[in-house]
């Protein structure tokens, strides 16, 4: 059923901006039927716009356990929980809206960004006692895919294309479309709810470390009292592959742990894996001790498919039916890279055959101590 | 025309067919290959310029995101009530690629006059193994052969199509190669999509904001801007351009001062995106109204599964 609740003359160049929630109908009313006249828009909702994206698998966390472990869980509908002096917090929201987007454009100064921004969206981790706040954001990472600002990578049908006679007036578009970042998270230190942003020299500091991040803890099943997983931006390359930002993160009660995740597959050209591994284990410290693993791995599919031509095995594989979809059937190559392309589709299963081309851990502490 | 492809004895089985893919229920194999086989005959009659007339509604990318097709057609009215045009991309990225694609497909064999179907980048037997289809068509029948006979029959559909002369309807963009509709109408369609050329350009292209034409970092892909729009529109005495292929937020997005408008069918793409979707009411009168609407409620439909807790390393 339609009902018309509200109209109001006037687009935008660009379209209608529509950011305020509506119960179920608004009409936007043109100057009718001229064709050079914008024209009318209708819109039909179901639920506000805008929001918070409802999931409807909650995580199933145990009341018991959360209370043993001192849990509060935060209220409003904001997701995540208190414990240990610790305030976590995650937030998925929609992609940017082409407003949101234009402003983002002249802010990076760019008119290229991934076609789906959760601009809105972020993780935080605050130790309320000492206002040390880790999050993460698509601006901040986006940031520093404009500063390292890579050399595009091609895809193998531009060999046909560079064949093409060109057009009068071409230009060749040269920014990184692969949104590569070196962004490993942010920092800061927010205090008396006032933000001071500290950057890294004035405040806090990375310091590379000896110690490792105790993988042999983190893989004990101790019951998880929080987790979410934050898509920070994604672009599909034009149907040439995949570019990821995530962060998902799983709270214990000995700790935190959380993994950002850079992924990049262009396809028959190039895979990218760039890891950030956090590990904050409760303690009585003033200071809170974070552990920072930073692993970046790359690999051209030639050079995959030199090493080894049977796609991965892997353990984690979502769909039973895939392992027998590969025994059963060989998949029409058209391209001889697309053969496997399933087996790309995961970076966790590929993650170990991809070489290490940089690893470092890191400590965060507080200019001005040792 | 009154050229009527299917026996009327036929319809019955047609419509309870339409009835059961209605209810996402998949077709069979034999089933899916007599209706491909019928299509096939339709669409090869048709021009690469396919003629529209008004009212018309024009879509964009579904994406095998069956129940919002469902409700598009709740929301814009069921075919044949209202006429639809398709701008591409029904496959691939979401769970229902087969039920989307042999719904729009059957539709088009019933109501051949009621509904046009482009062809989209998606329609193809590179992209589909690479993006779901095939994968999809393995899970739910066993093997490949559906996808081998759909993808055999998007050879078939059309690449543009004109809305009563007066808007240029198509998946992707315009093409340096091709200056008139002519251009258009006088080349082969019946091929898997090239890696470059015309036909490639037509269902990969971009409007972007910098003038002339771009090419894309990738090495592959053009973008035209605003002075190409306006050439083309004029020399063809057009007034639109409508186009889908790219997601926008608002699912409507108008480029080059309204001489191009991107439209996007899917919402929430890829069941987290958050996006409105919108379709394009061209009346009578060639006066023009877009639809925006959200998802539709979801009855045990697999969600994201992004909140799952699991023990990650």
């Amino acid at each position: 059923m339609k009902t018309v609740i509200s109209w109001a003359y006037g687009l935008g160049h660009g379209g209608p901006c529509l950011s305020f929630p509506i119960a179920s109908i608004t009409i936007i009313l043109q100057a009718p039927n001229p064709m050079e006249d914008k024209p009318l828009v209708v819109l039909v909702n179901q639920h506000p716009a805008g929001g918070e994206i409802p999931a409807t698998m909650a995580v199933q966390v145990d009341e018991k356990e959360l209370k043993a472990a001192g849990v509060e869980v935060l209220s409003d509908g904001r997701r995540g929980l208190r414990v240990r002096g610790w305030e976590i917090e995650s937030s998925n929201r929609s992609i940017l809206n082409s407003r949101e987007l234009q402003l983002w454009e002249e802010k990076l100064q760019t008119s290229h960004l991934p076609e789906m921004i959760f601009g809105n969206s972020s993780l935080t981790l605050k130790h309320v006692a000492t206002g040390v706040k880790i999050h993460f954001n698509a601006f901040d990472a986006l940031t520093g895919w404009k500063r390292e600002a890579l050399p595009p990578v091609e895809v193998p049908a531009a060999a046909k294309w560079k064949f093409r006679s060109k057009p009068f007036q071409e230009v060749i578009l040269d920014y990184d479309y692969t949104f590569t970042t070196p962004y490993c998270g942010s920092e800061m230190v927010e205090t008396n709810n006032e933000q001071v942003a500290v950057d890294y020299i004035d405040g806090l500091r990375w310091e590379d470390c000896e110690e490792k991040i105790d993988v042999v803890a983190l893989a004990s099943k101790e019951p998880i009292l929080f987790y979410d997983e934050v898509v920070l931006y994604e672009d599909e390359l034009a149907d040439n592959g995949v570019s990821l930002l995530t962060v998902k993160v799983r709270v214990m009660p000995s700790g935190w742990f959380l993994l950002l995740r850079f992924w990049l597959r262009v396809d028959g050209v190039l895979m990218r894996l760039r890891d950030t591994r956090m590990h904050c284990i409760f303690s009585e410290h003033a200071f809170p001790v974070i552990l920072r693993e930073s692993c970046w791995r790359e690999c051209t599919f030639n050079a995959l498919a030199a090493v080894n031509l049977s796609p991965p095995c892997s353990p984690q594989l979502p769909h039973p039916q895939q392992k027998k979809k590969n025994k059963q059937e060989k998949r029409v190559a058209y391209k001889g890279y697309q053969v496997d392309a399933a087996a790309y589709n995961d970076p966790s299963a590929l993650s170990q055959r991809l070489p290490i081309i940089m690893h470092k851990t890191q400590k965060l502490k507080l200019n001005g101590s040792e | 025309m009154s050229f009527d492809p299917v026996p009327s004895n036929s319809y019955h089985n047609l419509d309870e067919q339409i009835a059961q893919l209605m209810q996402c229920k998949p077709l069979s194999e034999q089933e899916v290959r007599a209706l491909c086989e019928k299509a096939k005959e339709i669409l090869m009659d048709e021009s690469n310029v396919q003629p529209v007339k008004s009212p018309v509604t024009i879509c964009g990318d579904i994406h095998g995101q069956f129940h919002d097709l469902a409700e598009l057609f709740r929301i814009g009215g069921k075919c044949p009530d209202t006429n639809y045009l398709f701008m591409g991309d029904y496959v691939d990225r979401g769970y229902y690629s087969v039920e989307t694609v042999t719904l729009l497909v059957a539709l088009k064999v019933r109501y051949p006059q009621r509904i046009t179907i482009l062809r989209g980048n998606h329609e193809s037997r590179q992209i589909t193994q690479v993006y779901g289809f095939y994968d999809e068509c393995l899970r739910k029948y066993g093997n490949a052969n559906v996808w081998k006979i759909f993808t055999d029959l998007f050879d078939y559909f059309p690449l543009t199509a004109l809305v009563e002369s007066e808007i240029f309807c198509l998946h992707g963009g315009l093409s340096p190669s091709i200056e008139t509709l002519d251009n258009i109408r006088n080349f082969d369609r019946v091929q898997e999509v090239p890696h470059e050329g015309p036909m490639c350009d037509l269902l990969w292209s971009d409007p972007d904001d910098r003038c002339g034409w771009g090419i894309s970092p990738r090495g592959a892909g053009y973008t035209f801007g605003q002075d190409i729009s306006d050439q083309f529109n004029h020399t063809n005495n057009l007034k639109l351009i409508a186009r889908a292929h790219q997601l926008v937020m608002e699912g409507f997005n108008w480029a080059h001062d309204q001489k191009v408008v991107t439209i996007f069918s899917a919402p929430n793409y890829c069941y987290r995106c958050g996006n409105m979707a919108s379709i394009l009411e061209v009346d009578d009168c060639k006066g023009h109204t877009f639809i925006q609407f959200e998802p539709a409620p979801r009855r045990g439909e697999p969600d994201v599964t992004r909140r799952t807790p699991d023990y990650f390393l």
